[in-house]
């Protein structure tokens, strides 16, 4: 990993910022469906399915019908299979909701036969509530596990609202 | 050599654990900040951050003319996850078990 100062594009100013990043073996196109298939994303993110048509400017939610909201927002930029700029407003409680909109950033990079992954969570107020951007690393995580292995990652976390819907 | 060895190899260091205790207070610092905070010259401090970086435990932006570091803990996480989740499993499991029985109580008579 060289030129390591010259991998990112300049970030805005604006608001706190996380920066998460991962290597997953797979091309651009197969990590794009897994990012955006309603299923392939539930395997991996708390048995949530994030559900839009994925056009530029349009809305998507992510949730269990009838059980819980979890996010929601509107897909600002749309560049399969490389980026996805999406507004992030968490739902999921009253404390979560307070932190208000942030933005979330998709980049899909091929590196080799792999591909470098990162998603940047900022505009984030200063002190936002960790619970709103502490969970991509245990979605990171299985995500790789999912699409490697084939292997759904069974954690407290990819389990948490798997099967809801039918209880 | 394996992505797992390159992150034992980083966290076997108590300054590049310093760091990454800094950035996780703190995320976002530029080398002159996380430089005030250790007893070292600023070239050492790059060095350290240089492995942390090639191990993927942190990454760096740029925000105008400054780059900065954060924390990227998914590595760690992956090896929790590569040890842990079987354990963790069936607490979840039964958790979910409790959380439909206490939902159908809910909405029980």
């Amino acid at each position: 990993m060289t030129d390591s100062d010259d991998r990112y594009a300049v970030i805005d100013g604006a608001g706190s910022m996380t920066a998460f990043e991962i290597y997953i073996k797979t091309d651009p196109e197969r990590l794009w469906e897994a990012i955006t298939d309603p299923q392939m994303r539930a395997r991996y993110s708390f048995g949530v399915e994030t559900r839009s048509d994925w056009t530029p400017g349009s809305r998507y939610e992510a949730g269990v019908p009838g059980v819980i909201d979890i996010a929601a927002g509107e897909n600002v930029e749309v560049d399969p299979p490389r980026r996805l700029v999406q507004t992030f407003n968490a739902l999921w409680s009253d404390d979560v909701k307070a932190v208000g909109e942030s933005r979330v950033t998709w980049e899909i990079e091929p590196v080799g036969t792999s591909c470098r992954l990162t998603v940047i969570h900022d505009q984030l107020p200063d002190g936002a509530n960790s619970e709103v951007y502490g969970g991509w690393p245990m979605i990171l995580s299985g995500l790789k596990t999912l699409i490697e292995s084939g292997e759904q990652l069974d954690t407290p976390g990819s389990l948490r609202y798997s099967g809801a819907r039918d209880a | 050599m394996d992505d797992v060895d390159e992150v034992f190899k980083a966290l076997a260091d108590p300054t590049r654990r310093r760091l990454l205790d800094e950035l996780f207070e703190r995320d976002g610092q530029s080398l002159s900040e996380l430089e005030a905070g250790l007893p070292m010259t600023r070239f050492g401090v790059m060095k350290h951050l240089r492995v942390l970086e090639d191990a993927g435990l942190i990454t760096t932006h740029k925000r105008g003319r400054s780059k900065h570091h954060f924390l990227n803990p998914v590595p760690i996480r992956l090896i929790h996850d590569r040890w842990v989740s079987k354990y963790a499993e069936p607490w979840a499991a039964g958790l979910s078990g409790l959380k439909s029985e206490l939902e159908s109580e809910e909405t029980g008579p």
